[in-house]
C-alpha cells in the first residue's frame, strides 16, 4: 500500500511540481508569484484547446507552456515594469484568468483528449518497491525528474543562473555590474510562467483528459507555499511538490482498502503539514533571498 | 479553488425509456428539443437559475438542455443565468429575473431551497419552482417544488455493473455523504447484489464535486483493488470516464449523456429529462391554473407513477441481451405500486437494521438513510 | 482606465456581446433599478468588514491574504453561538454576542498567522493564504457533520437562526441594520489608525520596524495586534452576513468575497476611505454580473474578467508604487 501512494503521490505531485519549479525560479529572481494559480488555468485550458485541434497531448503540452509565458508577461508587466506590488498583482491576475478561461473554456468543458500514456521503463520498472514508485509513469514524469537537477545545475551552476539568484539578491549589484535586474527578473518570470503553463497543461491534457472551470482547485497557490516551505532549495522544492502529491493519494488509497478515515482532516491535512513545515524552516532563519518581494525601483 | 457543494446531482444519457414519461410527447434523446408537446395561450418569459456551468455535461446542462427546449415553445420566452453560488447571490439573480419580466422562475439547486422560498412570498407576482427538495410545511401559493426518485434507475444501472464485473468489485465515487449519495450507493449496490451475489461496492469521496485531480486518482486507487466497473456522484463526470475508458474498464454513467466519450466503456447510466415536466408546469402557470395544483406542492417523479424524470440510459455493447432483459423487468417490477428499491431486511455495515424484514422505506425514509449498507466497502466520515 | 474598460468591451464583443448589449445591461440593469443599490449594499456588508482586514496589518506592514478564511471562521462562531442561543436571548444581546464571537474567531485565525510571523518568521501571506483552505475544511467538517441541520435532508447546511437572532432591516429596504454597523467600524478603523497613538505606533512598526524597536516600541505585540485585529474585522463581516442576511450557515456563503475585498483594499494603498469606497464599487460589480449575464449574455464569469481587468488598470496604469 506504501508502494501504491508513492507511486500516486509522485504522479499526482508532478502536475504540482512544474509549478513549484516555476515559482521557485520567480522567487530566486526576487519575485512572489500568486498568480500561479492563474498560469496553471491558462495552461491547462490551452493545453486541452490545442490537444482537440492537432490530436495530440505534446502540442497540448507546449500550448500550455505558451500560454503560462502569455500570462507571466501580464504579470511580469505589472510588477517589474510598472511596479505593482506583487502579492496583489498575482491576485489581479488570478482572478483574470479564472474569468477568461471560463469563458473561453464553456465549448471546451467535458470534451476528451487523449492524455499520455504510462511507459514503464525496462528494467529498473522490475526493481522492488522503488521500480513501482519511480518508473511506471507517463513522460513528463520522467521528465521532472530530469528536470530537478538541470534547474539545480542550471540555477547553482550557470552565470545565468547566478544573475537569476543575483537579481534576487542584490538587484542594484546586476545593475551596477552593467547587467540589467529588470530584465533578468522579465526573463525568470516567463521561464517559471512556461513551467506553470507546462504544470497546468499536464494537469489537463498529461493526467485527467479534458477541460473543467477552475479545474486547478488551489493547487498554484500550494505551489507558491511549497517553495517557501523548501526554503528555497531545489531538490527540497520537488520533495514538497511529491509529498503533496502523496497526501491527496493516501486519502483515496486507504479510502479504497476500506479504512474509515475524517475526510475533512485528510483534507485540510496537507495545508496544515504544509504549514508546520513552513513555520519549522523559517523559525531556522533560512536565508531567503534578501530582495524578495520588494519592487525593483520603479522606472 | 474553492469546494464548491452542491452542484448536485445528476445524470447520464437520455433515451429508450422516455416513452413512458406519462406527461410527455419528447421521444429520443434529450437535448435536441423542439417537439415538446405544449399548448401556450397566453405567452410568457421563463427564467432558470443553475448552479453550475451550463456546459459542464452534468446535472446543469441537462437544465441548460431542458431550457433550450423550453425556449422552442411557441409562446415561451427563455433566460437563464449560470454560475450562481448558493448563498444570497441566487435572490440578486431572481429579483435581476423578476425586474425584466420573468413570470416563471425555476431554481434548480437543492441550496437555493430557503432563497427561493422567501422570493416567492416577497414577489407574488412571480411563480417559483425548486429542483431538488423534499419539503415538509406549507406553501405559498406561487412556489412548488419538485424531484425525482434518483435511487431508482441507479439501482438499474447497478444491476448492470455487478452483471459486467469479472472481479466482483465495483466502484463508487462520491463526493460529500449526502443524503442523495447515501442513497445512490445503497441503491447501486443492492441492484449489483440482485445479479451478483458476490459482489462489494468500493466507495471514495473526493470532498469536491468537480476536482479531476481527486476524481483521477480515485480512480486510479480504486482500479489498484481490482475494481473493474465505476459509477460515480460527482457534478462533471468526464474525468472518471476518460480514466475509466483507458484502463480498459467499464463506467455507469450518473450524469449527462456520455456514451460518445465512453465508447466501449460504457454499460448504462440515468439521465434528468426536466423538459417535459417543466413545459407542463409552464403551461399550467400560463392557464393560471398553478395555485392549487400537483405542482403546487412537493412534487415527486417516481417509477411508480411513471414520472421519473431521471431515467435509465442506451444499454452499451457490453451488457448482453440477458442482462438488459433482466434490468427492463426490474424496471417493471419497480413500476409497481408498493415495490421499491429499498425493500427488507437490509442491513448497515455494523449490522443494524436500516430497513427491517418485510418493510419498504419510503421516499421520506430514503432520505434520512445515514449508514452505507453491508457489502459496502468504505466508510462514511464519521465524528 | 479607459484602457481597462476597452479591454473588456473588446473581450465581451468576442463573446458575442456587442457595446450596445452592455449599454443595455448597464442602463436597464442597473441604472434604472431601483433595487441596484439596495443589492450592492448587501454584498458590500462582508466585503468592506473584509477589505478593512487587509488594511490595518498593510499600515504595520503585513499582507492578510486571510480575509476569505477569516470571513468564514466568522460565520461558523456566529452561527455556532447563533444556534445554540436560539430564542433565548432578546435580539440585540444575541446580536452583539455574535459580532463579539465572529470578531474572537477571525481575529484569532488572523493573530496566528501574525504570532507565526513575530515568533518564527514564518511569512504571512502564505501561511494565511493556507489558513483559508484549513478554515475551509473546518466549516466544512462542521456542516456535514456535528452541525449538519436535522432537516435538512442530509444537505450540508446548519440550523436556521431564530428570527430574534437575525438584525432587522432598514425600514422601506431590503438591507439590514448591517450595513450601519459597517459604517461604525469603517469610521472606528479611520479614527484608530488616523487619530490615535496606537494607530501611530502602527505606522511607525510598519514603516521601520527597525527603527521602530530601538525606540521601545513592543513591534512585536504591535504586528500581531494589527493583523488581530484585521482578522477580527473579517470575523465581524461574516458573523453580520449571516445574521443580517444568510441567516443560516451553508459551504458557499462567503464564496471568492475575501479575495474581492483584498484587491479592493491593496487598490487603495492602505486608506481606510478609500478601500470601503473600492469594496462598494466591487460590490456593485459583482451583482452588476446578473444584469450582464441576462440582458447581454455574458458568461457569469466574465465579471472577473471585468474586476481582473479594471485592477490591472489601477495596479499598473498607475505611475505611482502601490503600497
Amino acid at each position: 500500500m506504501i508502494e501504491i501512494i508513492f507511486a500516486s503521490g509522485i504522479a499526482v505531485g508532478t502536475a504540482l511540481l512544474f509549478p513549484s519549479l516555476g515559482e521557485l525560479i520567480n522567487q530566486r529572481a526576487g519575485v512572489t508569484n500568486l498568480g500561479t494559480e492563474g498560469g496553471m488555468l491558462g495552461g491547462a485550458l490551452a493545453g486541452v484547446i490545442a490537444g482537440l485541434a492537432t490530436g495530440s497531448a505534446w502540442w497540448g503540452l507546449a500550448a500550455g507552456a505558451l500560454a503560462g509565458v502569455a500570462v507571466a508577461a501580464i504579470f511580469a508587466w505589472a510588477v517589474v515594469l510598472r511596479g505593482g506590488n506583487q502579492l496583489a498583482s498575482g491576485l489581479i491576475v488570478w482572478f483574470l484568468m479564472l474569468g477568461l478561461t471560463s469563458v473561453i473554456g464553456r465549448d471546451y468543458v467535458g470534451q476528451g483528449v487523449t492524455s499520455l500514456s504510462t511507459m514503464p521503463i525496462p528494467v529498473l520498472a522490475e526493481i522492488p518497491f522503488l521500480g513501482r514508485v519511480l518508473f511506471t509513469h507517463d513522460p513528463l514524469v520522467y521528465g521532472g525528474f530530469l528536470a530537478i537537477p538541470l534547474l539545480w545545475w542550471f540555477l547553482t551552476r550557470t552565470r545565468a543562473g547566478l544573475k537569476v539568484r543575483a537579481t534576487g539578491e542584490r538587484p542594484l549589484v546586476v545593475d551596477a555590474a552593467g547587467h540589467s535586474a529588470v530584465r533578468t527578473q522579465f526573463t525568470a518570470l516567463l521561464a517559471g510562467g512556461a513551467l506553470t503553463g507546462l504544470g497546468g497543461a499536464y494537469l489537463s491534457v498529461g493526467q485527467v483528459g479534458n477541460w473543467s472551470t477552475d479545474m486547478t482547485n488551489g493547487y498554484g497557490f500550494v505551489a507558491v507555499a511549497v517553495v517557501i516551505f523548501s526554503a528555497w532549495r531545489v531538490g527540497w522544492t520537488a520533495g514538497g511538490a511529491y509529498l503533496f502529491g502523496a497526501m491527496i493519494a493516501t486519502a483515496s488509497v486507504l479510502q479504497a482498502r476500506g479504512f474509515a478515515v475524517n475526510q475533512h482532516l485528510l483534507d485540510a491535512l496537507p495545508y496544515l503539514v504544509t504549514l508546520v513545515v513552513l513555520v519549522i524552516i523559517s523559525a531556522r532563519r533560512v536565508q531567503q533571498p534578501e530582495a524578495l518581494s520588494a519592487a525593483l525601483s520603479t522606472r | 479553488m474553492i469546494p464548491n457543494p452542491q452542484r448536485k446531482t445528476t445524470a447520464a444519457v437520455g433515451a429508450a425509456l422516455t416513452a413512458m414519461f406519462v406527461l410527455s410527447a419528447c421521444g429520443g434523446d434529450d437535448g435536441d428539443g423542439g417537439d415538446l408537446d405544449a399548448d401556450i395561450e397566453n405567452p410568457l418569459s421563463v427564467g432558470l437559475v443553475m448552479v453550475g456551468s451550463e456546459q459542464d455535461a452534468g446535472y446543469n446542462q441537462a437544465v441548460a438542455d431542458a431550457a433550450a427546449e423550453l425556449d422552442e415553445i411557441e409562446g415561451v420566452d427563455v433566460v437563464t443565468a449560470d454560475q450562481i453560488p448558493e448563498n444570497n447571490s441566487v435572490t440578486d439573480t431572481m429579483q435581476s429575473m423578476a425586474d425584466q419580466g420573468v413570470e416563471v422562475i425555476f431554481a434548480t439547486s437543492y441550496g437555493y431551497f430557503d432563497y427561493a422560498l422567501d422570493f416567492a412570498e416577497e414577489n407574488p407576482e412571480v411563480t417559483v419552482l425548486h429542483q431538488g427538495g423534499f419539503h415538509s410545511g406549507d406553501f405559498p401559493e406561487n412556489f412548488g417544488t419538485y424531484w425525482g426518485a434518483a435511487y431508482e434507475p441507479v439501482s438499474l444501472g447497478g444491476m448492470a455493473a455487478g452483471g459486467v464485473t469479472e472481479s466482483d468489485r465495483i466502484g463508487f465515487v462520491y463526493a460529500f455523504p449526502v443524503a442523495q449519495s447515501i442513497a445512490n450507493i445503497n441503491g447501486f449496490h443492492l441492484g449489483a447484489q440482485q445479479v451478483n451475489p458476490d459482489v462489494s461496492t468500493h466507495v471514495i469521496n473526493t470532498s469536491d464535486w468537480c476536482d479531476p485531480v481527486r476524481q483521477q486518482d480515485a480512480v486510479r486507487s480504486l482500479l489498484n483493488e481490482d475494481v473493474d466497473v465505476f459509477s460515480q456522484h460527482q457534478d462533471c463526470q468526464s474525468t472518471v470516464i476518460q480514466a475509466v475508458e483507458e484502463a480498459g474498464e467499464h463506467i455507469v454513467g450518473y450524469h449527462y449523456d456520455a456514451v460518445d466519450l465512453a465508447g466501449e466503456a460504457w454499460l448504462t447510466g440515468s439521465t434528468w429529462n426536466w423538459a417535459p415536466l417543466m413545459s407542463e408546469i409552464v403551461e399550467t402557470v400560463s392557464v393560471d391554473e398553478f395555485t392549487g395544483s400537483e405542482f403546487n406542492d412537493n412534487w415527486l417523479g417516481t417509477f411508480a407513477e411513471g414520472n421519473n424524470p431521471l431515467e435509465l440510459g442506451t444499454f452499451g455493447d457490453a451488457v448482453d441481451e440477458d442482462l438488459q432483459n433482466q434490468i427492463l423487468e426490474e424496471e417493471e417490477r419497480l413500476s409497481q405500486e408498493g415495490e421499491s428499491v429499498f425493500s427488507g431486511p437490509i442491513l448497515c455495515q455494523d449490522g443494524s437494521e436500516l430497513v427491517a424484514e418485510g418493510e419498504v422505506a419510503t421516499y421520506e425514509e430514503v432520505n434520512e438513510f445515514d449508514c452505507l449498507i453491508e457489502g459496502v466497502v468504505g466508510n462514511l466520515a464519521q465524528d | 482606465m479607459p484602457a481597462a474598460l476597452a479591454a473588456f468591451i473588446l473581450f465581451a464583443w468576442t463573446q458575442e456581446a456587442t457595446p450596445l448589449d452592455l449599454w443595455d445591461a448597464l442602463n436597464q440593469g442597473v441604472l434604472q433599478n431601483a433595487t441596484f443599490i439596495q443589492q450592492t449594499l448587501v454584498r458590500a456588508v462582508p466585503l468592506v468588514l473584509a477589505a478593512l482586514a487587509v488594511v490595518i496589518p498593510a499600515r504595520a506592514g503585513l499582507v492578510n491574504v486571510g480575509g476569505e478564511g477569516q470571513l468564514i471562521l466568522g460565520a461558523v462562531a456566529a452561527t455556532g453561538l447563533g444556534v445554540a442561543v436560539g430564542s433565548s436571548l432578546p435580539g440585540p444581546f444575541s446580536w452583539l454576542l455574535c459580532i463579539l464571537i465572529g470578531a474572537m474567531a477571525g481575529g484569532l485565525w488572523g493573530g496566528l498567522c501574525g504570532a507565526l510571523k513575530v515568533w518564527f518568521r514564518a511569512p504571512e501571506p502564505v501561511t494565511t493564504v493556507l489558513a483559508n483552505f484549513i478554515a475551509i475544511s473546518i466549516m466544512l467538517y462542521l456542516l456535514y457533520q456535528p452541525w449538519r441541520d436535522p432537516e435538512g435532508t442530509g444537505q450540508p447546511q446548519s440550523r436556521p437562526l431564530d428570527t430574534a437572532a437575525m438584525l432587522p432591516m432598514i425600514p422601506g429596504s431590503r438591507v439590514s441594520i448591517a450595513i450601519l454597523v459597517v459604517v461604525g467600524f469603517a469610521v472606528l478603523v479611520w479614527w484608530l489608525l488616523a487619530r490615535t497613538n496606537w494607530g501611530f505606533r502602527i505606522r511607525v512598526t510598519g514603516g521601520n520596524p527597525e527603527a521602530a524597536r530601538r525606540s521601545g516600541l513592543p513591534t512585536a505585540r504591535l504586528s500581531i495586534a494589527s493583523i488581530g485585529l484585521g482578522g477580527a474585522m473579517a470575523g465581524i463581516g461574516g458573523a453580520l452576513n449571516l445574521i443580517g442576511l444568510e441567516g443560516q450557515l451553508r459551504p458557499d456563503i462567503t464564496i471568492g468575497f475575501g479575495f474581492v475585498a483584498f484587491l479592493a483594499a491593496f487598490l487603495a494603498r492602505g486608506s481606510v476611505v478609500k478601500a470601503a469606497l473600492l469594496a462598494l464599487l466591487f460590490s456593485a460589480i459583482v451583482v452588476a454580473s446578473n444584469p450582464l449575464q441576462l440582458r447581454a449574455g455574458l458568461d457569469g464569469s466574465a465579471v472577473y474578467v471585468l474586476l481582473g481587468c479594471l485592477c490591472l488598470g489601477m495596479a499598473a496604469l498607475s505611475r505611482r508604487r502601490t503600497v
